[in-house]
C-alpha cells in the first residue's frame, strides 16, 4: 500500500455531503409519528432525603402520556456503568444536583414542563460533603450509606523511592489542583425511542458505545437484549462525555410506558449540570534528581473528587498513575491514588482520561526542576526521555520510542527554541513574553489484560459496491472515514464505492466503545482482515480469467491491473463472477488486539503499550496589569504512526490544542456547595475563533510495530494533554513565577505576578 | 398561547407558518418548516449552531422571535445547494475537513456564506471575525479559514469567467 491514492490522502468524510447540506440527522432532528417530548425532573439539592413524591397531579394533565418514578422501573434502576450505584431515578435520596427523580413524556414541550411542575416532591435537605479532604477523614458522614467515602485507595510502587529521595541532590515538591472540566460537545445528550411493530424497543442514541447501551436499556426494562435495538444517528461530539449512558435509557423507559415514541434531549444547562465531568484532582508531587538533571524518583499522592457515584473513577485514577512518570526514564516511583465520594458533580471519562491532570503535574515539575538546576527545559527532557527499548516503571517496554525525542527536537526547531531569547521579552513595561514546552505520552487501546476487540462485516456486491457494517460509533472523530479508506484501499475501489452502515445493533457487530483512542486499531484491523477475504476471492477469479499469476495482479481504482497496466476487467466484473461462482464476498472479522507477549514483567494493571508521543511549545504574552495571558504561538508535534486520514489527524490535533488552551486558561466549572454556578456556554468559556493563535502542527509518521493497521496509532486523546503544562511553563518563563492551579485565569496569573 | 400566521420566504419559497407569539425563529424553522439542518446548541445565543441568514444578515435564530421574521427572506443551510449541487463553500468545507462532528457546521456555513456575499476576498482576520460567534469544539477554526479562502478563490475566478 505504498503508492496509495486513498490511505494517507486527504479525502472527504463519507458523511460530509449530508453535513454540509443539512441533511445529516442527529438525535434532536429525528421525527416519528406521534412522537412525544420526554423530560426529567432533577433535584434542586446537592443532597437531600426524598420524604414524599407524588406524581398524581402530573399524570392527570391532558396530553401527558407517562410519568415515571423509580417505582415504575421494571428492571435495574441503575446506569450499571462501572458499579450499580447511580440510579436512573432516585429512590429515597438525591446525592448531587444531577440526580433525576421523575421522568415525563407529553405531547409537547409546554405540556411536559407543566407535568414537571405538577410533580410534588418533599425534600429534607441534608448537609452535603463538598470537600474531598474532609469527606475522606475517618468518621465523616457517608455520601452513600454503607459505602466508604474513600471508594478507591491504592498505591503502586516501583523501585525504592525513599532511598532515591535520600540520595538525591535536588528535590522539587509541590501541590497541584485541577478543576472540573466540561466536554461542551455542541450536541447535547439525547435519545429517541420507540417500540416497533415486532415489539423491539428501538433507540436512537447519541452515544459512544451502542452495544453497551443495548445491555443497559434491556436491563432497565427487564426485557431480553434481543428485544432492544440501538442505532447511532449522526453524533455531535462526545470526547468521553457520552461514553457512559445519559438519557437514552430514560427515553426507552418512557416510550414503553407511554406506548408512543419519545424524544428526550437535554437542554444546555441541564447537560452541564448532569453529565460526568473531568475529575478535579489535588496532587502532591515530589520529584528528585541528581545535580546533572537526571530524574531519580517521583512520589505522588493524588486525590480525585469522584462525586457521589463510582462512574469511571477507578479507571481514570489508574491511567493517572500509569502516566504520572511522564515519558521519562524514571525507575523509582510511588503513586498513591485516592478516589473520594462527595456530593459534587459526577465525574468520568473526558479525553485523556486522567492523563491531562498527570501531565500538568509532571511537566510543571520538570520545569521547576530545570530552573532549580539552571538547565534548559529542552535539555532536561532530552536527557531523561525514553527511547525504543526503555523499560518504564510500569514494566512496559517502549516498542517504538524514537518519536519522544524527535517530537521535542522538531517542536523546538519549529518555534525557534534556541533563538527565543533574541525575541522581545518585554515589549512594553507591563507585558512579558515567555516560552514553555511540555512533552507527553498516552497509550491507545483499553490496556493489557482487558478484552479489546471489534467486529466488522464487509460485503462486496455484483457491481463492485461495498457495504461496511461496523458497530463503532463515530462521534465526529472520523472512524467511519478511516474504515472506508482501509476497505477501499484493500479492495481496489474508490472510497465513494464504500457505504458505511453506521452503528446499529441490529445490523452491525459489536465494536465496543469508541474510547481510549482504540477504534483505529481494533476496527481498522478487522476491516483489513475482512477485506483480505474478499480480495482473495477477486484475485482468484482474476488469476483464473487472465491465466496470469496473482503476484502480477493488482486491484486499484476499480480496475484490475496487470503488471501495473489496466486490464479490460474491472473490479465489478470480478465481483460479478466471484458471486456467481460462490466465492466468499461477504466476510465477518473480529480483531482481538493481542498485546505482544514479549514483556513478562508488566506490573502495572491494564497498562497501555501503544504510545502516542507528542510535544507542544507555547509562546505567551502576559499582561502584568490584568493577568491576561495571550497564547501568541502554539507548536504541536504529534506521532500518528502511519497516518491513514490526514484530515482527521490534523483536525484532532487542532481541536485538542484548542481544548487544551481552554483547560489551561479559562475552563472551570465553578461549583459551590455542590451547585454549578456557570452552567451555560456564556459562562463556561471555551475557545472561540478569535481566542486562538494560528496553530503550527507537525506530524511524525513512524509506523507502530505492535500489529496495528499499517502501523497507525490512535490520535484522539494526546492533543489535549500537553497544552496546559506548556502554557504554564511559558507563563513561568515570562513572569518568573510558577502556577500550580488550573485554569490559569487572569485572577490567578495576576496573583502570581503580584506574589 | 394564541397562534398567529407568519409569512416568510424560506430558501426561495413563500411559507405560511403558524406559531405562538413566543416561539423562536429557530423553533419554527425546525418544527413547522421541517428544516432541521439548523441546530439548537444552547438556546441562548452563545454557540451559533442556529445561525441563518435573515434579510442578508447572519442571525442566531434562537434569539429571534418568529413574528419578528414576518415578511423576511430567510436562507438556511438547506438553501445553499442549488439543484443538489454543492456550492464552492460547501465543497470546500467537505474537502478541507472544516468539521468533525458537523453539529456546528450548518451555523458556521451560514456565517461564512454571509461574509462571502459581501466580501469575496476576506482576510484571515475577517473570516475569524465572521465566525467569532460560532463555537466549534471538535476541530476549532483553522479548517474553516482554509475552506473559506478556498471557496472565495473559486468564487472570484467564477466571477471573472462570467465577466470575460
Amino acid at each position: 500500500m505504498n503508492d496509495s491514492n486513498i490511505v494517507g490522502q486527504w479525502t472527504s468524510a463519507p458523511g460530509a455531503h449530508d453535513i454540509v447540506t443539512g441533511k445529516a440527522r442527529y438525535c434532536p432532528d429525528l421525527r416519528l409519528p406521534g412522537m412525544l417530548i420526554g423530560k426529567l425532573l432533577y433535584s434542586p439539592h446537592a443532597r437531600a432525603r426524598i420524604r414524599h413524591l407524588d406524581v398524581s397531579k402530573a399524570r392527570a394533565i391532558p396530553g401527558v402520556f407517562a410519568v415515571m418514578t423509580h417505582e415504575d422501573i421494571a428492571g435495574e434502576n441503575s446506569y450499571l456503568y462501572a458499579a450499580p450505584d447511580q440510579p436512573l431515578l432516585a429512590v429515597d435520596e438525591v446525592r448531587f444536583q444531577g440526580d433525576a427523580v421523575a421522568a415525563v413524556a407529553a405531547v409537547d414541550e409546554q405540556t411536559a414542563d407543566a407535568a414537571l411542575n405538577a410533580i410534588e416532591v418533599e425534600y429534607e435537605a441534608l448537609e452535603g460533603l463538598f470537600d474531598p479532604l474532609q469527606a475522606m477523614q475517618a468518621g465523616a458522614e457517608q455520601v452513600m450509606s454503607g459505602e466508604e467515602n474513600v471508594m478507591m485507595s491504592r498505591t503502586y510502587r516501583s523501585g525504592d523511592v525513599e532511598a532515591a529521595l535520600a540520595a538525591a541532590d535536588v528535590i522539587v515538591e509541590n501541590t497541584y489542583t485541577t478543576p472540573w472540566a466540561e466536554h461542551a460537545f455542541l450536541e447535547t445528550e439525547g435519545g429517541v425511542a420507540m417500540v416497533d411493530d415486532e415489539g423491539v424497543v428501538t433507540v436512537w442514541s447519541s452515544c459512544q458505545a451502542p452495544h453497551r447501551d443495548r445491555m443497559q436499556i434491556a436491563r432497565a426494562l427487564a426485557v431480553p437484549e434481543s428485544m432492544v435495538r440501538v442505532i447511532t444517528p449522526y453524533i455531535g461530539g462526545a470526547f468521553g462525555g457520552k461514553d457512559e449512558a445519559h438519557v437514552q435509557i430514560h427515553a426507552a423507559l418512557l416510550a414503553c410506558a407511554a406506548g408512543r415514541p419519545v424524544s428526550l434531549v437535554r437542554g444546555r444547562r441541564e447537560s452541564i449540570l448532569t453529565h460526568v465531568k473531568r475529575h478535579p484532582f489535588i496532587v502532591e508531587c515530589t520529584t528528585a534528581a541528581s545535580s546533572d538533571g537526571r530524574l531519580l524518583a517521583v512520589k505522588v499522592r493524588a486525590i480525585a473528587d469522584a462525586g457521589p457515584y463510582t462512574n469511571a473513577t477507578h479507571e481514570v485514577l489508574n491511567k493517572f498513575g500509569e502516566f504520572i512518570g511522564g515519558p521519562y526514564q524514571v525507575q523509582n516511583l510511588e503513586v498513591e491514588q485516592i478516589g473520594v465520594r462527595t456530593n459534587n458533580p459526577i465525574t468520568g471519562a473526558f479525553r485523556g482520561f486522567g492523563a491531562p491532570q498527570a501531565a500538568f503535574v509532571y511537566e510543571s515539575q520538570m520545569d521547576d526542576l530545570a530552573r532549580k538546576l539552571d538547565i534548559d527545559p529542552l535539555q532536561i527532557r532530552l536527557l531523561n526521555g525514553v527511547d525504543t527499548g526503555t523499560r518504564m516503571y510500569t514494566g512496559v517496554v517502549v516498542r517504538e520510542g524514537s518519536t519522544m525525542k524527535e517530537s521535542l527536537r522538531k517542536a523546538a526547531e519549529m518555534i525557534g527554541w534556541e533563538k527565543r531569547n533574541q525575541s522581545e521579552r518585554r515589549p512594553a513595561s507591563h507585558l512579558r513574553r515567555g516560552w514553555g514546552m511540555a512533552t507527553i505520552l498516552k497509550g491507545s487501546g483499553l490496556g493489557r489484560g482487558l478484552a479489546d476487540h471489534a467486529g466488522v462485516v464487509l460485503e462486496m456486491h455484483r457491481d463492485g459496491s461495498v457495504a461496511l457494517r461496523s458497530g463503532a460509533a463515530d462521534m465526529g472523530q472520523g472512524i467511519v472515514t478511516v474504515m472506508a479508506q482501509l476497505a477501499a484501499e484493500k479492495l481496489g475501489v474508490d472510497i465513494s464505492s464504500v457505504r458505511v452502515v453506521r452503528a446499529d445493533t441490529a445490523r452491525t457487530p459489536d465494536a465496543g466503545a469508541s474510547c481510549a483512542s482504540r477504534q483505529v486499531i481494533v476496527s481498522g484491523n478487522a476491516v483489513l482482515e475482512a477485506a483480505e477475504t474478499i480480495r482473495e476471492s477477486l484475485m482468484t477469479i482474476a488469476a483464473g480469467k487472465t491465466k496470469i499469476s496473482k503476484d502480477r495482479l493488482e486491484l486499484k481504482g476499480g480496475k484490475l491491473l496487470v503488471d501495473g497496466e489496466p486490464h479490460a476487467l474491472s473490479v465489478a466484473d470480478l465481483a460479478l463472477r466471484a458471486i456467481a461462482w460462490g466465492y466468499p464476498m461477504h466476510a465477518e472479522s473480529r480483531c482481538h488486539f493481542e498485546y505482544p507477549d514479549d514483556v513478562p514483567e508488566v506490573t502495572y494493571k491494564y497498562s497501555q503499550e501503544i504510545f502516542q508521543f507528542c510535544t507542544h511549545i507555547a509562546q505567551v504574552l502576559v499582561d502584568c496589569e490584568t493577568g491576561q495571558v495571550t497564547v501568541e504561538r502554539l507548536v504541536a508535534v504529534h506521532d500518528a504512526g502511519k497516518m491513514i486520514n490526514p484530515g482527521g489527524v490534523y483536525g484532532q490535533i487542532e481541536g485538542g490544542c484548542a481544548q487544551g488552551i481552554g483547560y489551561a486558561l479559562t475552563e472551570e466549572l465553578v461549583v459551590q456547595d455542590g451547585h454549578t454556578q456557570n452552567a451555560s456556554l456564556e459562562n463556561y468559556v471555551i475557545p472561540m475563533a478569535l481566542d486562538l493563535p494560528e496553530l503550527e502542527m507537525g506530524v511524525l509518521e513512524v509506523p507502530e510495530p505492535s500489529g496495528t493497521p499499517l502501523g497507525a496509532k490512535g490520535i484522539a486523546e494526546s492533543p489535549i494533554i500537553p497544552t496546559a503544562p506548556a502554557i504554564r511553563n511559558a507563563i513561568l518563563d515570562a513572569i518568573g513565577k510558577p502556577l500550580y492551579q488550573l485554569p490559569m485565569n487572569a485572577e490567578r496569573v495576576l496573583a502570581a505576578v503580584e506574589s | 398561547m394564541a397562534e398567529i400566521d407568519i409569512r416568510m420566504t424560506v430558501n426561495g419559497s413563500v411559507q405560511q407558518l403558524k406559531a405562538g407569539a413566543g416561539r423562536t425563529l429557530l423553533s419554527v424553522l425546525r418544527e413547522e418548516a421541517g428544516l432541521t439542518g439548523t441546530k439548537d446548541g444552547c438556546s441562548s445565543g452563545d454557540c451559533g449552531a442556529c445561525v441563518v441568514i435573515l434579510d442578508g444578515q447572519p442571525v442566531n435564530s434562537c434569539m429571534v422571535l418568529a413574528p419578528q421574521a414576518e415578511g423576511s427572506q430567510i436562507t438556511t443551510v438547506e438553501g445553499l445547494a442549488v439543484d443538489d449541487e454543492l456550492q464552492p463553500l460547501q465543497r470546500a468545507f467537505a474537502e478541507t475537513w472544516a468539521f468533525q462532528c458537523g453539529f456546528c457546521t450548518q451555523g458556521m456555513l451560514m456565517s461564512c456564506h454571509a461574509l462571502l456575499m459581501s466580501n469575496l476576498n476576506p482576510t484571515r482576520e475577517e473570516i475569524l471575525t465572521a465566525i467569532s460567534g460560532n463555537l466549534c469544539r471538535c476541530t476549532a477554526y483553522q479548517g474553516v479559514v482554509k475552506a473559506v479562502e478556498q471557496a472565495a478563490a473559486e468564487m472570484r475566478s467564477q466571477d471573472q469567467n462570467r465577466h470575460e
